[in-house]
């Protein structure tokens, strides 16, 4: 996941994250206090995509919400041939479920057509696209916890082969409204809030205007190499007297997090599921949030593992 | 830049397990068009589907596993590989939603103690992953669910994988299983021909979905030969609409020459095309126009498969380029079965008889919802 990265530097030129109290800018970030309640975006769709959407679906509205973001942050027009890659993890969990009911006994065995369409999982990238006016590469990767980290690899691959000059990479995932609903998809532990969220940012090879730099995404086959890998990737990385800070993901044990602050001294955490909860593309939120955080300037490294022990790490620089 | 070798195909279709047996079928014209048995829906009786038999896999949501374990494995065997060259390999899945594995342990919960609880429906993400822990692949992971594009976008990611040199094999698997849901959301949107799927014809209803799983098993190789090889392609979001494509075909046209262009190839290099074909009114008329303004008066020979396999969704871009192949390997090209009256606003006509293989350059595309389509180019030798 990581042999001939380093070939042309991608550059982020700009993020955006949206969180489970519909925040989408620092000052309206909270930390969550258990499971955020429901949230309604119709009017934040209104406001950040300027049109309503009306039959799209949750999904789609975060995702609507987020890319639109991301992109009107951005100092120029995004470009046509800006590709798409979507991570998610579970996708189109509330349209799913619907169907289910629908179709399935003792429902009445008909789908609604248009929660049969909204149910397809790569809606929420048909609508970033369209709204976006994106017409090239369009990829919906749904891999549980690296769903979002996926996303972002195939993005900087492509842009560092000359495929695509600029990429909108986004991870969305929505809850389940009841956090039995939600365990149902999601294994947390008590201490975890469920969350939603999407989180956006735009790739580019061009270094003008940027505001900071996707290092690496590196894939450690083996767990058990966990923190040998995070130290070699780490003396990699990171530039003389350049600050460190860990985005531990949802899979990170609280141990884990104790043992690699006594391993690595300088090493500052920074707990951004506090802020949207836990779901399979928290990463997206977490890093898109750096960039609207009162962070300084430093490298940031996202860890997480799925479920087979893999771990991968993902590295961004904040200039 | 390396060649991607195909080095292995796996399938498990209404025909039975293997390519073997789907290219004899196919050979002998016999579509493998099945009655419904796997659960009941209303219009039951209204529609024609492809099912493969399940009686040798295990009921519930285990059986979508065992089955790309199984296609895994048949791929493996042609390339005479034992399962350890799967260790460092990647594994690339494409699927639609996977609804219908949560449907089949319903349907199993149903069955043993009559409760209708809704199950933990599993993400398509994990079931990649209880594959790869299953053959031992200790490589990159990873599910695109892009609708009916879905196992041809699995290749195309997989054979960057192998360009860019991050892994030198990868299995790609489509599947898809008959889903109540998905059968019923297509009768919904009215897109299922009672008579099943044809392709292109005058007559030509909607389509006739199918259930198979697929697999292609690449390699990357800087040493010439070495059979068929994937010689490039293209995906492309068509943003005209959720469900229709662009009526002048424009957007499938773009993706076609962005796949020639990725392969340096132009229009006159396509020897043969393997439409998507879904026997849709809107979908083929656009496919019809893209082919058309492509190619103009030199279009090559081109067919359709969806009447044989059923078209099988997020699975068909591994499951049609698998039976396509195998048919090519055999010598033949199949024509459009379900295709018998050409329809004068399309100005084109698929093949009506078997033709045979031609060496060269095959053509495969697919078009799915949300406007995402991909185009692969296949060198068969």
């Amino acid at each position: 996941m990581h042999k001939n990265s380093h070939s042309r530097p991608v550059y982020i030129h700009a993020a955006a994250a949206l969180g489970p109290h519909g925040d989408i800018a620092r000052a309206e970030r909270r930390t969550l206090h258990g499971d955020p309640p429901p949230l309604e975006l119709k009017e934040l769709v209104k406001t950040v995509v300027g049109v309503s959407l009306r039959q799209a679906s949750h999904l789609v509205e975060l995702a609507a919400i987020g890319s639109q973001l991301c992109i009107k942050r951005l100092s120029y027009p995004v470009p046509e041939n800006t590709a798409v890659y979507l991570g998610t993890g579970l996708a189109e969990v509330r349209k799913n479920d619907a169907v289910f009911r629908q179709v399935m006994p003792p429902g009445p065995g008909l789908a609604s057509p248009f929660d049969f369409i909204n149910a397809a999982n790569n809606m929420a990238a048909f609508y970033t696209a369209k709204l976006g006016n994106l017409r090239a590469r369009n990829l919906t990767i749904t891999q549980e916890e690296f769903s979002f980290e996926w996303a972002l690899h195939l993005a900087a691959a492509d842009l560092r082969t000359g495929e695509y000059r600029q990429a909108l990479v986004g991870g969305v995932d929505e809850n389940s409204l009841s956090r039995v609903g939600h365990l149902r998809r999601i294994a947390l532990r008590d201490d975890q809030p469920m969350g939603e969220g999407s989180g956006w940012l735009v790739l580019s090879v061009a270094a003008e205007q940027a505001v900071g730099e996707l290092v690496e995404v590196k894939h450690v086959a083996r767990d058990t190499e966990l923190f040998e890998a995070l130290r070699a990737a780490l003396h990699a990385w990171q530039q003389p007297g350049e600050p460190l800070t860990l985005l531990p993901g949802l899979r990170i044990e609280p141990a884990e997090i104790v043992r690699l602050t006594r391993t690595l001294p300088n090493l500052r955490i920074q707990d951004y599921l506090a802020f949207c909860g836990c779901f399979h593309s928290a990463a997206a939120f977490g890093i898109a949030a750096l960039f609207d955080m009162p962070v300084a300037p430093g490298l940031f490294v996202h860890l997480n593992r799925d479920a087979s022990g893999h771990a991968l790490l993902c590295a961004v620089r904040v200039f | 830049m390396p060649a991607i070798h195909i080095r292995g195909l796996g399938l498990i279709s209404s025909y039975g397990r293997g390519v073997a047996c789907a290219v004899e079928g196919m050979r002998a014209g016999r579509t493998g068009i099945t009655p419904l048995t796997l659960f009941s829906l209303p219009f039951q009786n209204q529609i024609l589907v492809n099912q493969f038999d399940h009686t040798s896999f295990p009921p519930g949501a285990a059986c979508a596993t065992a089955t790309m374990v199984a296609v895994a494995q048949e791929a493996l065997s042609e390339a005479r590989l034992d399962a350890d060259a799967l260790r460092d390999a990647a594994l690339v899945v494409g699927t639609s939603s996977f609804l219908f594995a949560g449907e089949a342990d319903f349907w199993r919960t149903l069955a043993d103690t009559g409760e209708t609880d809704m199950p933990p429906l599993t993400p398509p993400g994990q079931a990649a992953l209880r594959v790869a822990g299953q053959l031992g692949i200790e490589g990159p992971v990873l599910t695109l669910t892009t609708a009916c594009s879905s196992s041809a976008n699995a290749l195309l990611v997989a054979a960057a994988l192998l360009r860019r040199g991050e892994v030198r094999r990868a299995l790609v698997i489509g599947v898809e299983g008959l889903s109540a849901i998905a059968l019923s959301g297509f009768h919904s949107l009215m897109l299922l021909d009672p008579e099943g799927c044809r392709p292109f014809d005058a007559g030509r209803r909607g389509m006739q979905i199918g259930e198979a799983v697929g697999a292609v098993l690449i390699e990357s190789s800087d040493a010439a030969g070495g059979g068929d090889r994937l010689l490039g392609g293209a995906n492309l979001c068509d943003t005209h609409h959720m469900t229709s494509a662009t009526p002048d075909g424009s957007a499938m046209r773009s993706v076609m020459e962005m796949a020639l262009a990725d392969a340096g190839l132009q229009p006159a290099d396509v020897a043969v095309i393997k439409a998507h074909g879904t026997g849709s009114l809107d979908n083929d008329t656009a496919e019809a126009a893209a082919m058309r303004a492509l190619f103009g008066d030199d279009l090559p020979p081109f067919t359709g498969i969806k009447r044989y396999l059923g078209h099988t969704l997020g699975a068909c871009g591994a499951v049609e380029l698998a039976a396509f192949l195998g048919c090519l390997r055999a010598g033949f090209v199949p024509p459009a079965a379900g295709f018998t009256k050409p329809d004068s606003a399309l100005r084109i006509k698929p093949l009506t008889e078997f033709r045979s293989a031609p060496k060269g350059v095959a053509m495969l595309n697919f078009f799915g919802f949300g406007g995402n389509y991909a185009s692969l180019l296949i060198a068969h030798v």
